[in-house]
């Protein structure tokens, strides 16, 4: 709109008959400008002519100013929709229920996705069962985005189109029709009904294909053993929360036992409720995650395992127990009792790979009529025995097979005679093998069809009986890749999708009427419950059994092969997250290591030594099984340890397909003959030494009891708290009052608004380390490689601190110090804290996963000289990355030196050739976090991205939060719930009622820091049995 | 004029039979001659170390903190030990000039130029380590209090750092401004000897138009006298602050309250070693023996002997209140310095810090030249232990034992600090070539007082004005002074 104000510029303009003012409005200039003194001058005009010089000048500027003109900002590559799906909205996550099984690992998982981009894993908790993300899980996502990864199908290594592919399959599969030969599909074991139906879809076109499973960690024996006493395939599932007593065999049932973590059952009957806490008696080789977490541990080799369970079994059936084995006879006897009294309340399982034994332990829990065990709906997580491998191997090489067809497994690096399979590989002629990335197997194979992630894909399960999951992708293709299950759609002459046949498969088989969207939506389905199966055990059997059990004898050093929390059976080893992920017990990345007792070390001259900036150095030994070596193991002497056994995880080793960095450790497949984890083996010492990446250098206590608390059930329950929960108490104007209460400054009114705390359980957290890669994740933590971590720089926000005690017990290590008497001789201080420093042969294990405390009385924040750090009125302790000079005083001065700092640029950058250095890795960051600098501090922020859009979400909908809107990423991950995170000022929410518990404590409350993190103390069942 | 008289007992504080014209002259000398061989060997020596420091400080400001030894768990290492060694150098400086004229000890003006040099100049490396220590160097500025248009961003005075930032840019700029003025009558003293019209020029622009005047000097007297009481708190204040950094903070073996008595007593400690090491050199370089005597040297080791042993019950009492304190974090601390994996840099420490000065009882010692120098190196080896003993030993194992881990250099690290004793060097070396080394206008002020030649005059009863023969080579007249004087006795 035109204005038509005037405005006045002098009084005089008042008077419009003035001159000066009807001139002034008529001439713009208010002289005369000169314009003809430079004009007229035709003399000086003619005379000035532009030199050669001049023109250059002018034409120099021109072309300059045209140049720049013609620059453009950065050019984002960023497309607009051309319509705007509805359900993407810029800046708010999306989330979907979907699955991943990968032939090892199975979980049901919500996939968050960012603009279309899957960028986190979490915990499905529509999901009954299985619904828990471990580390590799939550790691997985990252896989997506693997550089490494194959991005169209190769032929001899060469790409081709997929018709090329499909055309040449064909015509193979036509040709067999005729000759008579196989065709194979050689899978991991799949627990997919559609997929099943697939096969059987394609077997009736060519009848010739056949379908033989394989898993790469076998639990043959247990399979073999149910299937004589049930009649069925499968694996007994077990529901520890109904157990009061837990005996396990060498059973490692929260790592990677018979296809997933038992966490949370165990853990429901962990926490102490009414004064009420399961017993758990652990008897193993290697120290396992389970053993670490069983109130009564017993290192004992396989024969010794195996002798153990023929004496409970004969214990239990009344007899006595022959006194050849004295302590294992002392123990069983005890146990046979307990079980007795304890009766169904009490469960056994068993990990030795050995039918006989597998047969037992389904028998006592038979006859114990155990809650806990659960045959009727058995898991079919795993369903191969080692047989089908070596059948096959034979008819690859007779010439039986006329194409194979490999989904996902890779036999050449998996089995210990992998060069037996290559070679039979070459006499089948045709191979097709599907693979993420290249892999040993794909290399020698005729076709490689490029396989789609999980989360590009669509696939079913059927992880137990009556138990289905579904797999629906969330992002389309991101190369041209296709799933494995598509191509056998094609190959069979269909052109439905797989989609469709999923669809139509559950419509037909699986739902029973109800709705298949919802299935979809929540990602499990349950159908009803099976009914129960008659054990048909002969007694026979039993006493055959028994007897070769009970002469169970060990030849020499035993090799127990096992898989590490962080890498599974190794198929994700080119992911940099799981490769940094530190051992829940050695606490060491980018390695596998033979773990070795300290007696026998010391009687092989084998070391492990810090050196100068810390270090752990190991001595390399040669390992022998079956005349198959491994040269070059680094050693880990490890507490707890057997004497008598060596361990060696499985899944490292790989070199094909894998970034350099990620060719850590060495193939222990190579000596997994017939899928069984426990091997005679014979090792000898190499000359050099082994730099491993360790982040705990200290693996004790050193008797500080009040880091760790604590206290038996028996004391929990007979004594008040303040003598199993001591509060630290300073004095002031000599009287001793609570740490707590003193107080240096004007405390701060935080009882308006949100004050969040994070409160977690001892109990309930059994060192698994899914939060610790969560928070990798969600958090852009960079990865900085072994180098970096060897030098005590990791990254992790959120780590998780594994002590050993001493002494037999922790206990034993507060009396130990409490008792020193002086500095020099027996108890002297001096000498004795030496020998706290060495953890004993059979420690007690801990757990404590230690993170930004949010001290409400920070050290961190009086010292930064630009207040880079300061306090938030919900109890954050805030990192203004921007502000931070790195001065690292805070860092310096945190009493739990949990900040960490950005030694380099660890983005775009070379020397740190992980994910945050290529386009595609790029795809996984959290878009609400940012990707720190070098030179800043950083550290855990309470996941301030997740509480403020929870706020505001709440805000926009006019309501209050909700008590579970609130959730950190290691909170939200942690499926036993040993990590709870929330509003005390909520006095309803689950974390207020937890800080109100007895059990609750600060960690180092006598510094004064009062964090906004608190511990619940550790209680121990060990008086019983 | 009590100043003009001195008692006889008191040694003579300039040897040689001085006159005035001989004192200009001895001190003009280094400025306007030539350098020697001996002077380019070593500068050469020292630039080169200074630019292998300012390579391997470019190649971390332009890479990371990375390239240092540091970890999450040790943050700080050879940095902030440096830092303290250099301030701590810097200590004897200001002490020597201020403090010591105020109790009005004339055996410091043959030495309080050089001392307060070489204050400066490693004030100067010291300055240097809290800007590269830094992960983002280039935004340094931010430690200071700006008003900015950022929103309320402001420095956050409860921090020590803080407090550093101050505590050391006053002292730089008093020391300095103190040092200045001293320099004023020496500097004109130059610009008057001056031929070259260049070097005339420039010494009388840095002598401030010094005139010579009675005005002159009464100002020149009220100004040191001001500048003495305002720099003698600093002297004080200067390590108290730094020893702030660790006595503020929660680490077992920093949270100390003994820090700044103690921090202060080991900073003159190893200021007045680092100025015995370098008049020890400079005297015999320059030829200043008849100035910088016996007597001077074995005045600074009875210093160094005194805060040495104030250092040494600074650690008893260290060890005894850990004990004390009865916290077991503390008394871990203390225990695991004197025997952990760094106990060798704890006993390098104590050799060097408590025992050595003890050998400064014997007077044969303290005045053995040789012996003086051996020990002054030892001592800032052990104050360099001593801090880093107190940083890196205190933090590779406080309260968690799962992020205990070790420390080692890298050859960064080594080179940063090497480079830094380099530029030192070369400042030094090139101040001695510059700049009157000696005080000389306060020293001819106590030449009658305390000059051999005129106490001798004295002890004869001859009126001081008794000179020898004008154009007589000066050597030669020590020779006829000293016959005069047994024909009389």
């Amino acid at each position: 709109m035109a204005s038509h104000k005037t405005y006045w510029k002098s009084e005089t303009e008042l008077f419009e008959k003035d001159q000066a003012v009807s001139h002034l409005k008529h001439n713009e200039f208010a002289e005369t400008l000169p314009v003809n003194d430079f004009l007229e001058d035709e003399a000086s005009l003619q005379s000035s002519e532009t030199s050669r010089r001049d023109f250059l000048k002018f034409v120099g500027f021109s072309t300059a100013a045209v140049t720049l003109a013609a620059c453009e900002g950065p050019v984002k590559k960023s497309i607009p929709y051309v319509i705007q799906p509805d359900e993407i909205v810029p800046g708010v996550a999306n989330y979907y229920a979907t699955t991943i099984s990968d032939g090892f690992d199975f979980a049901s998982i919500l996939v968050k996705t960012r603009e279309g981009r899957p960028i986190k894993i979490e915990n499905n908790d529509r999901a009954r069962l299985f619904g828990g993300a471990n580390a590799r899980v939550q790691a997985s996502v990252l896989n997506l985005y693997d550089k490494f990864r194959l991005q169209g199908p190769l032929a001899a290594g060469v790409d081709v189109s997929w018709d090329t592919l499909d055309t040449a399959v064909k015509a193979r599969l036509d040709a067999l029709l005729s000759t008579g030969q196989k065709a194979v599909v050689l899978s991991a074991s799949t627990t997919s009904p559609s997929y099943k139906a697939l096969v059987t879809q394609l077997k009736e076109i060519y009848a010739s294909v056949e379908h033989v499973s394989y898993d790469v960690v076998s639990s043959g024996a247990a399979l073999e053993a149910f299937g004589q006493v049930y009649g069925e395939s499968g694996l007994a599932d077990y529901d520890f929360s109904k157990a009061d007593v837990i005996l396990s065999f060498d059973a490692d049932f929260l790592g990677d036992w018979q296809g997933g973590s038992y966490a949370k059952s165990y853990v429901a009957n962990r926490i102490p409720k009414h004064g009420h806490m399961s017993h758990h008696v652990q008897l193993e080789s290697n120290m396992t995650l389970t053993g670490a977490n069983a109130d009564k541990r017993i290192p004992l080799n396989t024969a010794e395992i195996k002798r153990a369970l023929a004496a409970l079994y004969k214990a239990l059936n009344g007899e006595a127990v022959s006194e050849s084995d004295s302590s294992i006879a002392g123990h069983m006897n005890a146990l046979a009792d307990k079980l007795r009294t304890v009766g169904s309340k009490a469960v056994v399982v068993c990990g030795v790979e050995d039918v006989n034994a597998q047969l037992l332990t389904l028998a006592i829990n038979e006859y114990l009529k155990s809650d806990a065990f659960d045959p009727a709906a058995p898991r079919n997580l795993r369903s191969s025995t080692a047989s089908a491998m070596d059948q096959l191997i034979a008819d690859m090489d007779s010439g039986a097979v006329g194409a194979l067809f490999i989904d996902k497994v890779n036999p050449v690096y998996s089995l210990a005679n992998g060069a037996a399979f290559a070679e039979a590989m070459q006499k089948v002629g045709f191979t097709v093998c599907s693979a993420f990335s290249m892999n040993e197997t794909a290399e020698l194979a005729s076709f490689v069809v490029a396989n789609s992630h999980y989360l590009e894909s669509w696939a079913d399960a059927q992880p137990k009986k009556s138990y289905y999951t579904l797999t629906q992708p969330v992002i389309r293709n991101l190369f041209d890749t296709r799933q494995f299950e598509e191509c056998l759609l094609k190959w069979s002459g269909s052109s439905d999708t797989y989609h469709d046949f999923i669809k139509g498969h559950w419509t037909a088989n699986v739902l029973g009427g109800n709705a298949w969207n919802k299935a979809v939506q929540d990602g499990v389905f349950e159908a009803a419950a099976p009914k129960s199966l008659d054990a048909r055990i002969d007694e026979t059997l039993l006493q055959s059994a028994h007897r070769s059990l009970a002469v169970a004898q060990s030849e020499g050093m035993e090799l127990v092969l096992y898989t590490k929390t962080g890498m599974g059976d190794g198929q994700m080893a080119n992911n940099p997250w799981l490769q940094e992920f530190p051992d829940p017990i050695s606490r060491t990345s980018w390695d596998n290591y033979l773990t070795i007792s300290k007696a026998d070390a010391e009687a092989y001259g084998l070391k492990n030594v810090n050196v100068a900036n810390g270090g752990l150095d190991g001595s390399y030994v040669k390992v022998t099984v079956n005349g198959t070596s491994i040269s070059n193991v680094p050693v880990m002497i490890q507490p707890g340890q057997a004497k008598g056994t060596v361990g060696l995880a499985l899944g490292y080793g790989r070199k094909v397909g894998l970034q350099s960095e990620m060719q850590t450790g060495v193939n222990a497949y190579k000596v997994y003959f017939n899928g069984s984890k426990v091997q005679e083996v014979t090792i000898e010492k190499q000359s050099g030494m082994h730099e491993f990446a360790c982040v705990q250098l200290h693996k004790t206590l050193m008797g500080r009891g009040d880091i760790i608390k604590e206290t038996t059930l028996e004391d929990f329950i007979t004594k008040p708290a303040s003598e199993w929960n001591e509060v630290p108490v300073v004095s002031l104007d000599h009287q001793e009052v609570p740490a707590s209460t003193v107080d240096l400054w004007e405390s701060f009114d935080r009882s308006v608004g949100h004050h969040f705390n994070l409160s977690i359980d001892l109990n309930a957290c059994t060192g698994c380390g899914a939060c610790v890669i969560a928070c990798h994740a969600e958090n852009n933590v960079p990865v900085v490689g072994k180098k970096e971590i060897r030098v005590s720089r990791d990254m992790h926000w959120l780590r998780i601190d594994r002590y050993y005690s001493s002494e037999e017990s922790f206990a034993a290590d507060d009396a130990k110090k409490e008792s020193f008497d002086g500095l020099f001789g027996e108890t002297g201080s001096l000498g004795g804290f030496g020998t706290l420093e060495d953890p004993s042969a059979n420690p007690q294990v801990a757990f404590q996963p230690v993170m930004c405390q949010h001290c409400n009385h920070a050290p961190c924040e009086t010292v930064c000289p630009v207040a880079a750090t300061s306090h938030s009125r919900q109890g954050h302790n805030h990192m203004a990355y921007n502000r931070c000079i790195g001065t690292r005083y805070c860092a310096n001065n945190c009493p739990y030196k949990v900040r960490r700092f950005n030694w380099f640029r660890y983005n775009q950058n070379d020397e740190f050739d992980f994910h945050m250095n290529n386009d595609l890795g790029r795809m996984v960051l959290n878009p609400d976090v940012n990707v720190r600098s070098r030179g800043v501090m950083e550290k855990c922020s309470f996941c301030i991205q997740r509480t403020q859009k929870a706020i505001l979400d709440a805000k926009a909908e006019g309501r209050a939060v909700k008590d579970a809107e609130f959730q950190t990423a290691c909170s939200a991950a942690c499926d036993t719930e040993a990590l709870v995170f929330g509003d005390v000022n909520d006095k309803d929410s689950e974390v207020a009622q937890l800080k109100e518990s007895e059990r609750m404590y600060h960690l180092l409350e006598n510094v004064g820091t009062q964090p906004n993190v608190f511990y619940h103390v550790k209680i121990r069942n060990t008086e019983k049995a | 004029m009590a100043s003009h008289y001195e008692a006889s007992i008191r040694k003579p504080l300039v040897t040689g039979s001085k006159s005035y014209s001989d004192v200009s002259n001895d001190i003009a000398r280094p400025v306007e001659g030539r350098a020697n061989k001996q002077w380019w060997i070593v500068f050469g020596i020292a630039l080169a170390a200074f630019l292998w420091g300012l390579g391997a400080i470019i190649y971390t400001i332009s890479t990371g903190i990375g390239v240092w030894g540091l970890n999450k768990t040790v943050n700080w290492a050879w940095d902030i030990t440096n830092f303290v060694w250099w301030v701590g150098i810097g200590h004897a400086g200001t002490l020597i000039s201020a403090v010591l004229l105020l109790f009005r000890q004339k055996w410091r003006m043959a030495i309080n130029r050089s001392a307060e040099a070489m204050t400066i100049f490693s004030v100067i490396q010291a300055g240097l380590f809290p800007i590269i220590h830094m992960g983002r160097p280039w935004l340094a500025f931010w430690v200071l209090p700006i008003p900015n248009q950022y929103g309320s961003l402001w420095v956050n005075f409860n921090s020590p750092l803080l407090w550093d930032v101050f505590a050391i840019s006053t002292y730089l700029s008093v020391s300095l401004v103190f040092w200045w003025t001293g320099l004023l009558p020496d500097f004109a003293m130059i610009r008057d000897r001056a031929i070259k019209p260049f070097q005339k020029k420039l010494y009388s622009l840095i002598s401030f138009g010094w005139t010579g005047r009675s005005k002159d000097w009464q100002r020149f007297e009220e100004v040191s006298l001001v500048l003495a009481g305002l720099a003698t708190p600093l002297v004080l204040s200067v390590h108290t602050i730094v020893s702030f950094d660790f006595a503020t903070s929660v680490i077992p073996g920093w949270h100390t309250t003994i820090f700044p008595p103690y921090f202060v007593a080991g900073a003159i400690f190893s200021g007045f070693a680092m100025v015995n090491t370098l008049l020890i050199i400079m005297r015999k370089v320059v030829g200043l023996e008849d100035y910088i005597t016996v007597q001077h040297i074995e005045l600074m080791n009875i210093v160094i002997m005194i805060t040495g042993s104030i250092v040494g019950c600074a650690y008893i009492t260290e060890l005894f209140i850990a004990w004390y304190s009865g916290v077991e974090y503390e008394q871990y601390a203390f225990l695991n310095r004197a025997t952990g994996p760094y106990a060798w840099a704890y006993w390098a420490m104590m050799s060097c810090n408590v025992f050595s000065p003890q050998f400064m009882w014997f007077k044969r010692l303290r005045t053995s030249i040789m012996f003086s120098f051996f020990i002054s190196i030892v001592v800032n080896i052990g104050m360099w232990f001593e801090r880093f003993v107190i940083i890196v030993t205190s933090l590779h194992r406080d309260y968690l034992p799962s992020s205990w881990t070790m420390f080692s250099p890298t050859f960064v690290d080594i080179g940063i600090f090497i480079g830094t004793i380099g530029f030192f060097f070369v400042l030094f070396l090139l101040y001695s070539r510059t700049f009157p080394v000696i005080a000389q206008a306060e020293v001819k002020s106590i030449l009658k007082s305390s000059g051999d030649q005129y106490k001798a005059l004295r002890e004869e009863g001859k009126p001081l004005y008794t000179m020898p023969k004008r154009g007589k080579v000066t050597t030669y007249s020590i020779e006829e002074n000293s016959t005069t004087n047994q024909t009389h006795s």
